[in-house]
């Protein structure tokens, strides 16, 4: 009850004093997060320099120089259900210049090695467990990096009520959201490496992966401009999922003797030391 | 406590862009910040294939290193006067994988499997017979090298002879009567005739030259082991691993006896130097740990993947920023010194109108008044305080106090009326 009162006595204060009190932004986990000191912002120019050099010379850069177009593999673990083939078939949708192919139970090194010979640049490995979709492995050719990802919440056109002839075969725009650290700023990078460097505005598609407190969640949209052109109107279209990095490493796909960049396993009560810790 | 309170260790450390840093580790943690880090390479110049694969002591006085790239040039690093030399090693193809010095001659290791040695008369040329992950000088004995890789034992070798002193024979065939793997991945000298191996398929090995070609403990991991040193302890190694453990192996006993945790990436390099154990990893870190508590002492971004590390023991060099910055001092000064020069042009000369002087006038006034004010004003408080009787002072403070504790007691209330559990 009183609860109920302080709510009517607050929102008559408000009206009080009236509308040039700028709003509050409130507090949420991602707006305290702890200081990262591998985040871009907070470091000197001389570390920036040192990170923009590191980000020039890493096996991503040629992409990001726009001297080849994204040719992408995508394959599943051994005998997929039906929804992660067709998982599989919308994100070729949504990848340009993308195949789906199934496995016939090639081991992940191999299908690296002829990846590599068809002149693939990015192959994605689909991993599902009880009909489910549950693990994303992204490779990228032909040296690495490997991220593999915890694939959930995983819903498909059909399950969200969508028709799949909405999706236009125009190159999407990617929208990367709050990769910050410096962690973050590699996955995002390999995650935008996957689409075309020049999108097609015409489609007005745009793909989004968007970070939020270490999950990566992917929307898929049509836009539209209102006529005054302010604002646009979403139309969500495909496939809907989270992920979660589990691990990042040099190199291509070698769990066994690969040299880990970045890996949580084994040391997650060291790492995650406070709600308010992110890695990307 | 094996260093005293507050000493300096130099350490040097190179990344796999290229970039190479000279660290100043305080032991006084209190000390440590990024001031004591200073770049020794230009990070613009750097090119794609500059990554640095391997990095060594030059000399014993430990004034020299020797680095290795990829792209097959060895630099000489003075850690004085700066890089004084360098050299290609083009004989084969490939990253240098290991350096060496005995005396004036110069080893070089490339990871196609060839090593050679250069003297004034004749350079050298030996081939290890497969692919090479590591060579290594001893240090005690340096006329012994030993090499090891991918399906490549160890092989011990002497300079000027052509087949090896020792080679290792692999353990044998597996209960399934399957051939164990070999891929040596880092090796270490713990006497001349000592040496300890870490594989990439999971072993740790000892080997003695003296008794027998095959090891004489072996301890096996589940996990890639990438790089090994010779620990504080007699048969004890420290070793790293791809999965980012760095544990330290009893290879008297042939078990794991420590861990040092911290790493979230692969162990690139690692060093045990007076007591403290210093690691390098590829999530961009580094980290010193007390080597008898495992307790992480410091930890360091270094903004690019490490691939090396080396300790200074011997001797310290001095941050060279230091010098600069006094020299960048110099130049600013000298600037201003410019910049009032043409102040007196600018005011020597005739102006139309007179206002922008008189404002510059009034500007310097304002800012003269500014400086003065907090001095005399904080003076002036401080007298009137001193003048005031000291007992007032209490009773007005203890007044503050209780009308604070009054506040704080009512917002608690206000909270604790606000709050949802109270209530409920």
């Amino acid at each position: 009850m009183a609860r109920g009162k302080d709510k009517k006595k607050r929102k008559l204060e408000k009206k009080q004093e009236g509308d040039d009190v700028p709003k509050k932004v409130p507090h949420t986990l991602e707006s305290l997060r702890e200081k990262d000191e591998t985040m871009l912002a907070n470091t000197e120019a001389e570390e920036q320099e040192e990170a923009q050099k590191d980000m020039e010379l890493d096996e991503l850069s040629s992409y990001f120089e726009n001297s080849y177009e994204p040719k992408v593999l995508i394959t599943y673990s051994d005998n997929p259900h039906a929804k992660t083939r067709v998982f599989g078939k919308e994100l070729s949708r949504m990848i340009p210049n993308s195949l789906s192919r199934y496995r016939q139970r090639s081991s992940v090194k191999r299908i690296v090695q002829s990846a590599i010979r068809e002149q693939m640049t990015d192959v994605i490995i689909v991993n599902e467990n009880q009909k489910q979709p549950n693990g994303f492995l992204l490779i990228h050719l032909p040296s690495g990096p490997t991220a593999h990802f915890r694939l959930s919440s995983c819903k498909i056109t059909k399950e969200l009520n969508k028709d799949h002839k909405e999706i236009t075969t125009h190159r999407p725009e990617v929208i990367l959201n709050n990769f910050s650290t410096r962690l973050g700023l590699t996955v995002g990078r390999m995650l935008g490496a996957l689409f075309h460097y020049e999108p097609e505005f015409r489609g007005r598609r745009a793909v989004t992966f968007h970070n939020q407190r270490d999950y990566i969640f992917f929307r898929h949209h049509r836009y539209e401009f209102t006529p005054d052109g302010r604002r646009a109107k979403l139309r969500e279209l495909g496939p809907r999922f989270t992920l979660k990095l589990i691990s990042l490493q040099q190199g291509t796909f070698d769990s066994k003797r690969g040299d880990y960049e970045w890996i949580i396993a084994g040391r997650r009560h060291q790492m995650e030391t406070s709600r308010r810790r992110f890695f990307l | 406590m094996v260093i005293a309170e507050d000493k300096e260790v130099d350490i040097f450390v190179a990344s796999k862009i290229g970039s190479f840093k000279h660290i100043k580790y305080h032991t006084d943690s209190t000390k440590n910040n990024k001031k004591c880090i200073e770049n020794l390479v230009e990070i613009k110049s750097l090119q794609k294939d500059d990554a640095i694969t391997s990095m060594v002591w030059g000399n014993e006085e430990q004034t020299e290193i020797l680095i290795g790239k990829k792209n097959q040039q060895i630099q000489v690093y003075d850690t004085i006067q700066g890089f004084t030399k360098s050299y290609t090693a083009d004989f084969g193809i490939g990253d240098v994988i290991g350096l060496g010095k005995h005396k004036r001659r110069l080893l070089a290791a490339l990871s196609s499997g060839v090593v050679q040695i250069w003297s004034k008369k004749e350079n050298v040329v030996v081939n290890t017979g497969g692919k090479l992950d590591k060579m290594k000088v001893c240090d005690q004995d340096t006329t012994l090298f030993a090499t090891g890789g991918e399906e490549n034992d160890l092989k011990v070798w002497r300079i000027g002879e052509a087949a090896p002193l020792f080679s290792a024979k692999n353990l044998p065939h597996d209960w399934l009567q399957l051939r164990r793997p070999v891929w040596v991945s880092d090796l270490t000298f713990l006497s001349p005739e000592l040496l300890a191996v870490c594989s990439r398929h999971g072993y740790v090995r000892l080997y003695d030259t003296r008794s027998q070609r095959r090891p004489v403990c072996n301890v096996e991991f589940q996990m890639a082991a990438t790089c090994m040193a010779p620990a504080f302890d007699d048969r004890h190694v420290l070793v790293g691993f791809g999965r980012g453990q760095l544990q330290q192996v009893d290879l008297r006993r042939g078990k794991p006896d420590k861990a040092y945790k911290g790493a979230v990436g692969a162990v690139s390099s690692v060093v045990a130097v007076s007591g403290r154990v210093f690691s390098t990893s590829l999530d961009r870190h580094l980290r010193v740990h007390q080597g008898d508590s495992k307790e992480l002492l410091y930890k360091q971004y270094m903004t690019s993947k490490l691939a090396c590390v080396l300790v200074q023991t011997a001797t310290t060099t001095p941050l060279k920023r230091e010098d600069p910055e006094v020299k960048e001092e110099d130049q600013v000064e000298g600037t201003e010194v410019k910049e009032e020069d043409m102040d007196d042009i600018f005011e020597n000369m005739e102006t139309i109108g007179e206002k922008p002087s008189l404002k510059r006038n009034g500007d310097t006034g304002i800012t003269e008044t500014k400086k003065m004010k907090p001095s005399t004003e904080g003076s002036t408080v401080d007298i009137e305080d001193n003048e005031e009787d000291p007992e007032e002072a209490i009773v007005k403070l203890l007044r503050s106090t209780e009308k604070q504790k009054k506040r704080m007691e009512k917002k608690k209330r206000e909270k604790k009326a606000k709050s949802v559990f109270h209530n409920a």
